[in-house]
């Protein structure tokens, strides 16, 4: 009998899945708040270089001829009684459910936060803040710059300090870099939160100059007069801020509400990504609590597992990332990490930055034509393994 | 006079940066006087909440391995 899967969301996680399910086994149908599909790392080039391509496209254009696509928020999921009800208040039931609503922003976490992206945006939420962040650099002249982490909880990890790489090489390239104090703030005890990485990238901050600010846990901030007030009493003062915003769950309503995390993240197991409790339902992607990285190959690899557990075989997370780590002036390294591996010391060089350029010129058609791209993408997540590649960079 | 709150985070099995993740979730929510232990399996936890004590002047009540565990207990006293 065919199986009735709803997704909710379209995105890389929820769009991958659904092509990837076959038409003969089950009827799948896609919703989504928005008609369009955003490719989100573009936002990174949109405000530190002006990146002009377009960055999205319809969500029904990427699905398969047979999947179904409801343009419609989700407002409830009811996980006893299988059914989503939608924002016109029509239920849709199912025998699986996939949550892959991503994630949104939830600037008041911290209070002052949503001035500051008002006045100089940011690039982790829209187009629209993405292109605020380009403006507010291309109007500055002189003066301190400040980019980083504001709350616990945020997408992609290595694009905080990519944004500092790439205002630095910017600020060069314009000739004020000598006239910019640039200023990174994390509050974990290294600018990156995992060792192999961080023994990669904190020699290239001192190398280019870039401050940063270990430990430093953001409380508020003044929007009037331009200070970022810390945990602990101390404050900085910005001419430009680019916060990394609060990153929370979609705001859905769950029964039972304990699937949630107090930031409405839904809570998983982390082999499987069953959610907690259920049988018939998965979140995949930057939805899950799940301790893993909020990336698109996370999605990605979290969808195959999630196909494969419908289709009735065995499949399971390896915590794999993989993730290109853009420095400026066209060089880069990889995240590369799983479950039982810690992040390897991937060094600098040219192969990174070119990875992450051709990924942005074929994510249209991998999402569009899994069935094309799966078997590069298993030989190549295969001779990529970390353990294999420890012996090189471990 | 307002309580003092216990807040435990359990962050066992979880890698690097994980538990400095769970502990500055929880800090966020916490005032001066309450006290949150955390719980921690990774092995660089131990200099990571040594540093976080150093620099942010909270007091580190007690730290100690257990057979299948750190725990950490830290008093919230610098809090502005
Ligand atoms: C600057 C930046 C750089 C990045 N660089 C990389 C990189 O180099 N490599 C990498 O792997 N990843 C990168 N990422 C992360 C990557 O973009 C995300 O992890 C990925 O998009 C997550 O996919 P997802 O399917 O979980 O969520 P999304 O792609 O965000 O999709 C979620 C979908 O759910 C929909 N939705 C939300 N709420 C509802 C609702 N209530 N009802 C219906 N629909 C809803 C949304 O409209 C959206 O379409 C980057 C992200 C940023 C911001």
């Amino acid at each position: 009998m065919v199986k009735k899967v709803v997704i909710l969301g379209g995105g890389t996680g929820g769009a991958l899945l659904a092509n990837k399910l076959p038409r003969d086994e089950f009827e799948v149908t896609i919703v989504d708040k928005q008609e369009y599909h955003h490719f989100l790392p573009a936002l990174l080039y949109i405000a530190f270089r002006g990146y002009r391509k377009p960055i999205k496209r319809g969500i029904k254009t990427l699905l398969k001829p047979w999947v179904n696509f409801i343009p419609s928020g989700a407002r409830a999921v009811n996980l006893y009684d299988r059914y989503v009800e939608l924002e016109n208040g029509k239920r849709l039931n199912y025998d699986y459910l996939v949550i892959a609503t991503g994630a949104t922003m939830d600037y008041s976490k911290v209070p002052g936060l949503d001035k500051v992206v008002e006045q100089f945006g940011n690039y982790h939420s829209t187009e629209e803040n993405a292109w605020k962040v380009w403006n507010s650099l291309n109007s500055m002249g002189s003066g301190t710059l400040v980019i980083g982490l504001t709350y616990e909880r945020y997408r992609c990890p290595p694009s905080p300090l990519e944004g500092v790489f790439l205002a630095e090489e910017y600020f060069r390239m314009r000739g004020i870099r000598d006239k910019v104090r640039i200023v990174y703030i994390t509050f974990y005890p290294k600018p990156y939160p995992a060792e192999g990485i961080n023994e990669i990238v904190e020699p290239l901050l001192k190398e280019r100059g870039i401050e940063y600010l270990t430990l430093f846990m953001v409380d508020h901030v003044d929007p009037e007069k331009r200070v970022i007030y810390f945990m602990e009493g101390e404050e900085i003062k910005y001419d430009v801020f680019i916060p990394i915003p609060p990153h929370a769950g979609a705001d859905i309503k769950y029964t039972p509400e304990d699937v949630l995390d107090s930031d409405r993240f839904v809570k998983a197991d982390k082999f499987t990504n069953r959610v907690q409790g259920f049988d018939d339902a998965f979140v995949i992607g930057d939805a899950s609590a799940l301790p893993v990285a909020k990336t698109g190959v996370t999605a990605h690899l979290q969808a195959d597992v999630v196909a494969k557990l419908l289709m009735g075989e065995t499949a399971a997370n390896t915590g794999r990332t993989h993730c290109p780590f853009d420095v400026g002036y066209g060089l880069g390294t990889f995240v590369i990490s799983d479950f039982r591996n810690p992040a390897l010391r991937f060094p600098v060089g040219k192969l990174p930055h070119l990875f992450k350029v051709a990924f942005m010129a074929s994510y249209w058609d991998m999402i569009l034509y899994p069935e094309l791209w799966d078997p590069i993408f298993n030989a190549y997540f295969s001779a990529t393994e970390p353990s294999k590649l420890r012996v090189f960079y471990g | 006079m307002s309580q003092s709150n216990k807040l435990l985070v359990d962050a066992r099995g979880l890698s690097c940066p994980g538990p400095i993740t769970e502990l500055v979730k929880a800090y966020r929510n916490a005032k001066n006087g309450d006290i949150i232990e955390v719980w921690a399996t990774d092995p660089g936890f131990e200099p990571d909440i040594k540093a976080w004590i150093s620099r942010t002047g909270n007091q580190l009540v007690e730290l100690r391995k257990e057979q299948d565990r750190i725990v950490a207990v830290i008093r919230v006293t610098a809090k502005k």
